[in-house]
């Protein structure tokens, strides 16, 4: 990944929105939990998403309509950036929410977030599709295409309107900035692009191993910026 | 404590990029492990929040419409039982009914395994006819291989024999050619030293009279073939001599008489000791029954 919208080629800017995003002091996670401001905010939020799907899995269909108007945005965006496809974007988001509706009873608090389910859904469900894709490509051409078929330009954080994404979505994208540029590429594949371990790591052509590291150090330094935010 | 494998496994696992068995070795690994669960939910919720981080396009308007009429009835609603509303008595019957249902399953397990361990070996003594079938089958068809091998060998052994015979019979008309040829090459080289001798008349009544003399110095013998001698008196024979300068006197080839119309008569005859050089033949009148040393007078002679 190259910067963030917010972020100069240099980086400097980067830092400021870091700093922006993380509080004046721009210090991480310690000083971050020190903030009282944010927090209560976005815990607010989860427990009202917890609330909306229990109220779901007693057939409320009122705040199902809720929280569709809370996750589909960012649900259909990954849908699109993983699949390319607005057709099939909306088939995986539309799924993705009848099958959170059928199994809203099973949602525990205590596995995670309301929205870190509804995306892991959307994740797989299209993760599949584009899988289920290559495979008829790979059939349809004699042998497997050398090039491993994720279009991406390692930019999936910096394009589109920032001005469109809500507080976290900017403050995940300042905690990304933050990050190597190779650990940003191997995790930006990681999420986006549905390719297996080994295939990243011809796509990079690096090690496996390498890989491997990259993706651990990126999302376990990701986890400590945004914990105590998210 | 958590080390790096662990958390290596754990973002992999957040990301979906565990292979199957990978996944299932490592999810056994989180259930008995508290912190591992901790940072497994939390790294699932960092990945959620970071593919929420892209460019968002709104979904367009008719999406929500399609998913809302898709939605089937309501799920049923979990029910929770407040604590402390129990009434343990009322429980009784369940726990009968429970113990009971345990009971049966227990049973029916137990007539499951009982049916399927008989079917296993159902199975397996199927399995192992088959295999003996399919073994004697084998050893059929090998014994039949090796019959027909047998015959083949038999055959082939009959085959040499009438080759060896038929070699035999071969050979022996080779040593018989072998003999006829030596025998005809002896004989030719007999012929080659055979002596031919013309005798002629000494008589002056008959001077016409002649006779061939032919000596085999090989075999010690000859023919003589006379002709137009005059008849004999019955007191009378014809005498052969053989004259061979290693003896003082002339050797003994033998009497013989002619045809009194013709003069003619064929003699086959040996000299009475070895004769190895022989200057002449002649032929002399004796008395009958022969000489050992001539006395009458000579009729005929050949050098």
């Amino acid at each position: 990944m190259s910067i963030m919208l917010s972020c100069l080629p240099d980086g400097s800017g980067c830092r400021s929105a870091v700093r922006e995003s993380f509080g004046r002091t721009g210090r991480p996670r310690a000083a971050m939990t020190s903030d009282p401001s944010e927090v209560p905010d976005l815990r607010q939020r989860d427990e009202t998403d917890a609330r909306l799907l229990r109220q779901v899995a007693s057939g409320d269909r009122e705040a199902f309509s809720q929280l569709y108007d809370r996750f589909s945005g960012p649900l259909y965006g990954a849908a699109l950036q993983i699949l390319r496809d607005a057709a099939e974007a909306q088939d995986v988001v539309h799924d993705a929410f009848v099958s959170l509706w059928e199994k809203a009873a099973a949602f525990e608090t205590s596995r995670g977030s309301a929205f870190a389910w509804a995306m892991t859904l959307v994740r797989n469900r299209a993760i599949d599709r584009l899988r289920m894709r290559r495979r008829r490509t790979e059939l349809l051409a004699d042998s497997a295409p050398e090039d491993l078929g994720y279009a991406g330009d390692f930019h999936a954080f910096t394009g589109g309107d920032s001005a469109a994404l809500d507080d976290n979505a900017r403050l995940v994208r300042a905690a990304v900035a933050t990050l190597p540029p190779e650990q940003q590429k191997a995790l930006e594949l990681a999420f986006f692009s549905g390719l297996t371990q080994e295939e990243i790591a011809r796509k990079l052509r690096e090690p496996l191993g390498t890989v491997k590291a990259r993706i651990r150090r990126g999302l376990l330094k990701l986890r400590e910026a945004l914990a105590p935010k998210l | 404590m958590i080390d790096e494998r662990q958390e290596e496994l754990a973002s992999l696992h957040a990301l979906d990029l565990l292979e199957r068995g990978e996944r299932s070795r490592f999810e056994g690994e989180i259930a008995s492990n508290p912190q591992l669960q901790v940072l497994v939910r939390d790294l699932r919720e960092t990945v959620s929040h970071v593919a929420s981080a892209v460019p968002r396009p709104l979904p367009p308007p008719g999406l929500k419409t399609r998913v809302l009429a898709s939605l089937p009835p309501a799920p049923p609603e979990a029910q929770p039982v407040p604590r402390g509303q129990i009434e343990w008595f009322s429980l009784a019957p369940w726990a009968l009914a429970a113990s009971l249902a345990l009971a049966c399953v227990w049973l029916g397990l137990q007539w499951t395994s009982s049916r399927t361990h008989g079917e296993l070996l159902r199975t397996q003594l199927a399995l192992t006819e088959t295999t003996l079938q399919g073994t004697r089958q084998q050893l059929e068809a090998e014994r039949i291989v090796r019959q027909r091998q047998l015959s083949n060998l038999e055959q082939e052994v009959a085959t040499g024999s009438a080759q060896i015979a038929e070699a035999r019979r071969q050979a022996t008309e080779r040593e018989q050619q072998v003999a006829r040829l030596t025998r005809d090459l002896r004989s030719q080289i007999s012929l080659a030293n055979l002596k031919i001798t013309a005798l002629a008349s000494l008589l002056e009544q008959t001077p016409k009279a002649s006779a061939v003399a032919v000596w085999d110095p090989v075999q010690q013998e000859g023919v003589l073939k006379v002709e137009k001698l005059p008849a004999l008196r019955p007191t009378q024979d014809y005498q052969l001599w053989v004259v061979d300068p290693q003896y003082p006197n002339p050797v003994d080839g033998g009497v013989f008489s002619v045809d009194p119309a013709t003069g003619e008569a064929r003699l086959v005859f040996k000299a009475r000791q070895p004769v190895s050089n022989i200057s002449a033949f002649a032929v002399t009148l004796e008395r009958k029954g022969g000489v050992p040393k001539a006395e009458g007078p000579f009729v005929l002679l050949g050098k």
